[in-house]
């Protein structure tokens, strides 16, 4: 990969360059969040003209390695103030690769308030007037499709919007899928930023691609196989996720107590076999019509944790239907019908916002009494006020911690303003570790990767008790932001974990592509290295240590059914950065 | 006066057990004394290889884990992902028993 492209709002200009040495060895997080912490002013308003937005594919990305198809996006965050990466499926990262874009970079703002499209082609970037037609409060799927019909139904597509056009903290960016339908790179607002940009939707074109160079195609065709049967043999992605997709966890967590429910006032549900992942496969199957009970978010996803749920008729309502979306609307804000969750969704990706802060804003509201609890309908209304957007619109489209305000709340959950996901830190501490002290603001894939020295570490954690909490926490993320800068799907780590072979295989594809020689020690480095560059970034915008906390009503309110609060003291949740 | 029942779930493919049984969720069992958790799962026929933890009062536990009469037991089939299975103790309870890490074969009767 050797472009380097610029797109200038401002001026209108682009400049295509080599890859700055610095970034060759990059992708990914790693690339992202590096140029974000190089170029981006980190006092900036993620919203004006200094802010920058950079789209990179992973290491992999382009290549027949399973599951390699994620595309990073970085910038300031207008939702967290902090640096922030967001990363998605679909069909774009692998076009970017194969045309030999190593990233794009989207910088300045226009003057006018026109909305733009982007159209990368293997001749350069053409900067084009947004047809009419798609701006305004047009729904995304109704915008793929327009942009198909103009484009060719061939191309990849990131949009944003119509949160991203009114610039609102929890827009995301829309990726087109291989069927049409989304993938979303769903937290911290990047959304807004290329709405600031004035650009509505990047579309690629890879006709003549020359494709991903592989250094040592044989060694590669060899790790490859090796890596794609260690995630069909394990039991979490070779069978789990395909059957139930996340939503397998809905009825794990409430057992374990840590499913938060009703604005995080509890840990445990009775209502959770209309919500499970059990039910949603049985339902879909039940249902046939259009419904697929898995299905992947991009060519080469071996593992297919997606699926298509269809209403009572077997038409579509909605594709990747994720755990976290429906614990929020389900668990959290007390949506007990799985269809109104369903449709709500579908509303969600159609305007372009984040699920999960919707879903933790909603919740919010409802404590605030702006909505009644467990209402679906009310909700779906209210969320499709978004798009126009009325002051409730606006209010919901700006997230938890605005949410909670204007109602004078103290129970609202956030870490740096980012809403807190499906996964409650009093029973289940580790978690907490992570969302206290991650660079991005409340998240739960900061701390997803499961690789060998974890098991070191985690082998003997109690839920309840703080031994090896720290160590985990650290290595959960260091671990991640390795993953997140290959373009792998951070699912492959499930099947990964518990076998060598399939991690080395990671490391060996890389080696093959590139031609170099990785070690495992390498890879930890390069996680490592990338959560600095990031923290530095904060830093420089501001944050400190005391941002690392969970919201204090953790700390004396305790959660049932275990009844724990959260206990950590300061000096401990700074341990957790202390490498 | 104590309860001489316990109350039963079943997760993932077991939960689809569960109604091809025809059992209500929960399932409510008389249990008069302890028995461990590979022999409740015998009780029920479940094999113990579909089994890669319980949780019992909310609690992940091992197999051989002794049930008392009152609690609340749920039988988890290998398959839970995320950081979670480190999180909630996974790792240190189902080092002894046969699902673990058992490198199934893929079951194409189990997909979707
Ligand atoms: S496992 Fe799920 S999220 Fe990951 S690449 Fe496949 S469909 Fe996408």
């Amino acid at each position: 990969m050797n472009k380097f492209i610029r797109v200038d709002m401002t001026t209108k200009k682009v400049e295509i360059q080599e890859v700055p040495e610095k970034y060759v060895g990059l992708g990914g997080r790693g690339l992202t969040s590096n140029f974000v912490n190089d170029e981006v002013k980190p006092t900036c308003h993620p919203l004006g003209k200094n802010n920058k937005i950079i789209f990179a594919p992973g290491m992999l990305s382009g290549t027949s390695a399973p599951n390699s198809g994620r595309i990073s996006v970085g910038s300031k965050s207008p939702l967290t103030g902090t640096i922030k990466e967001s990363n998605a499926g679909g069909t774009f990262s692998q076009k970017m690769a194969k045309m030999g874009i190593k990233a794009l970079v989207i910088e300045g703002m226009p003057a006018e308030d026109e909305f733009y499209i982007l159209k990368i082609t293997m001749d350069g970037v053409t900067i084009e007037e947004a047809p009419k037609e798609i701006l305004g409060g047009c729904g995304n799927y109704k915008a793929i499709e327009l942009l198909n019909n103009k484009y060719g139904e061939k191309v990849g597509i990131a949009l944003a919007g119509p949160a991203g056009e009114h610039r609102l903290p929890t827009a995301n960016i829309s990726f087109k899928d291989p069927d049409s339908n989304m993938r979303s790179a769903g937290r911290g607002g990047l959304g807004a930023v290329l709405g600031s940009k004035k650009v509505k939707a990047l579309v690629i074109d890879d006709t003549g691609a020359p494709g991903v160079p592989i250094a040592e195609p044989e060694k590669f065709r060899e790790a490859s196989k090796v890596f794609a049967k260690a995630l069909l043999d394990h039991p979490v992605s070779g069978q789990a996720l395909a059957a139930y997709g996340t939503d397998v966890l809905v009825n794990i967590l409430n057992e374990a107590g840590g499913l938060p429910a009703i604005n995080f006032t509890k840990g445990r549900i009775d209502w959770n076999e209309n919500i499970a992942g059990e039910t949603l496969n049985a339902t879909i199957k039940e249902r046939g019509g259009e419904g697929k009970v898995s299905h992947g978010c991009h060519a080469g996803c071996v593992i297919r944790c997606s699926q298509w749920y269809p209403d009572k008729q077997g038409k579509l309502i909605t594709s990747g239907f994720e755990y976290e979306t429906i614990w929020g609307l389900g668990a959290d804000a007390g949506i007990k019908d799985l269809d109104d969750i369903a449709y709500i969704d579908r509303a969600m990706d159609d305007i372009g916002i984040d699920s999960i802060e919707t879903a933790v804003a909603v919740a919010t509201a409802m404590e605030g009494g702006l909505l009644p609890w467990g209402d679906g309908k009310a909700v779906l209304e209210a969320v499709k006020e978004v798009a126009i957007p009325t002051p409730l619109g606006r209010l919901i489209g700006s997230g938890t911690t605005v949410v909670g305000k204007a109602c004078g709340l103290f129970r609202v959950p956030v870490v740096k303003d980012q809403g807190i996901p499906a996964y409650d830190p009093r029973p289940i501490k580790g978690i907490g570790l992570t969302y206290a002290t991650t660079t991005m603001g409340a998240d739960h894939t900061a701390g997803y990767c499961i690789s060998g020295n974890i098991l070191k570490v985690g082998g003997n954690i109690d839920p309840l008790k703080k031994d090896g909490q720290i160590e985990y926490a650290r290595a959960m993320q260091i671990g991640t932001a390795a993953v997140d800068s290959t373009g792998m799907c951070l699912f492959v780590y499930f099947g990964i974990a518990d076998n060598p072979a399939g991690y080395q295989a990671l490391i060996d594809m890389i080696n093959a592509q590139y031609g170099i020689n990785l070690t495992a020690n390498d890879v930890d480095e390069l996680g490592k290295s990338v959560l600095k560059v990031e923290r530095a970034f904060n830093k420089a915008a501001g944050f400190t240590n005391a941002h690392d906390r969970l919201p204090e009503f953790f700390e004396y309110e305790p959660c049932p059914p275990h009844n724990e609060v959260w206990d950590f003291t300061p000096e401990e949740i700074d341990e957790v950065y202390n490498f | 006066m104590e309860k001489k029942t316990v109350e039963i779930r079943g997760f993932m493919q077991l939960r689809e057990y569960f109604r091809r049984k025809n059992w209500p969720v929960p399932l409510i069992l008389d249990l008069e004394e302890a028995i461990s958790g590979y022999e409740l799962a015998e009780k029920l026929e479940i094999p113990a290889e579909e089994v890669e933890v319980i949780f019992v009062n909310g609690f992940v536990q091992a197999l051989d884990y002794r049930i008392q009469p009152g609690d609340r037991i749920a039988f988890l089939p290998p398959g839970c992902p995320g950081p979670y299975r480190i999180a909630l103790g996974f790792y240190g309870k189902n080092q002894d028993n046969q699902a673990n890490f058992l490198i199934h074969k893929k079951k194409e009767n189990e997909q979707g």
